[in-house]
């Protein structure tokens, strides 16, 4: 299941941001980018919360909470890397930076906070991926 | 001052994936999660197109790519969400931040981009990334079932 898991992680999050890179070939006006993501959250919303309203499946308040919360570091993310492109910053230390940190930051915590221990293949297998991910940024 | 919203940038999004453990370690069901975060995330997005005076034109094209990107998106967090209630939040974040050579690899093969040599040493360290945390993982169960042998 787990395995499953990841690769689905790996290519629908992969495929998720292809969009962009389609839109950018069209060369449309930048303020189409907000309908876009509004279109983009509107469907991902749909596609999960349609077979809960079916079920039956009620949101908890803690959800609503918690969700409010991750939508607001989520937004505050983006936000702060386009401030960022936007100070003359290259992508190539932009994109780097803010991956490669919030890799950095989450291994740290769930080292310290959530006491995930880590075979030696992990480890590897965390330091390639953290290497691969900064190389993809930079590029 | 550019640099600094870098950094920001990094705490907001390292802050992201530890704020989806730990609402998950207080019991929120990973659907639940998604839905509140898509929901949010629509409401601030379509507040923010209205705010616009082109308002919502756009092209058909782009609002089917668009639906077809998001459900994708959601299934990918969905999936995230439900791999930190058996997995470590790490590796499902560093998956998530890995995918973005999903998409380098098809502009390459759709748009005929030049492979650079960072490109290359990127996918082969991805690669190997993915097949260690596979095989980490499996010998982690081996390791589990092991001691649950011996106990029992």
């Amino acid at each position: 299941m787990w395995f499953l898991l990841m690769l689905i992680i790996l290519l629908a999050n992969g495929m998720s941001a292809f969009g962009l890179k389609v839109m950018a070939g069209w060369a449309l006006p930048g303020s189409v980018k907000f309908p876009y993501l509004a279109i983009w959250y509107a469907a991902g919303l749909a596609s999960i919360g349609a077979p809960m309203i079916l079920r039956g499946v009620r949101l908890s308040r803690s959800e609503l909470l918690w969700g409010a919360l991750m939508a607001a570091l989520s937004i505050a993310g983006q936000v702060a890397m386009a401030v960022a492109l936007d100070s003359n910053v290259p992508g190539h230390i932009v994109f780097p930076i803010a991956i490669g940190g919030s890799i950095f930051i989450v291994a740290l915590a769930g080292r310290i906070f959530f006491h995930e221990r880590m075979n030696r293949l992990n480890i590897i297998g965390i330091t390639t991926g953290f290497i691969a991910v900064i190389l993809l940024g930079m590029s | 001052m550019g640099l600094l919203f870098c950094f920001l940038g990094a705490v907001a999004f390292g802050l992201l994936a530890c704020v989806s453990k730990v609402a998950e370690q207080r019991g929120c069901a990973a659907s639940g999660l998604v839905v509140s975060v898509f929901g949010w995330a629509t409401v601030v997005m379509l507040l923010r197109t209205a705010a616009l005076h082109s308002g919502f034109q756009m092209p058909a094209k782009a609002g089917a790519i668009a639906v077809a990107c998001g459900i994708c998106a959601a299934v990918a967090y969905l999936a995230f969400q439900t791999s930190i209630k058996m997995g470590k939040v790490t590796v499902g974040w560093l998956m998530m931040n890995l995918s973005s050579g999903v998409p380098a690899a098809v502009s390459i093969w759709i748009y005929k981009e030049k492979l650079s040599p960072i490109k290359i040493l990127a996918f082969a360290l991805g690669l190997a990334s993915v097949l260690c945390l596979f095989w980490g993982q499996k010998s982690e169960g081996r390791e589990v079932a092991n001691t649950s042998r011996e106990r029992g």
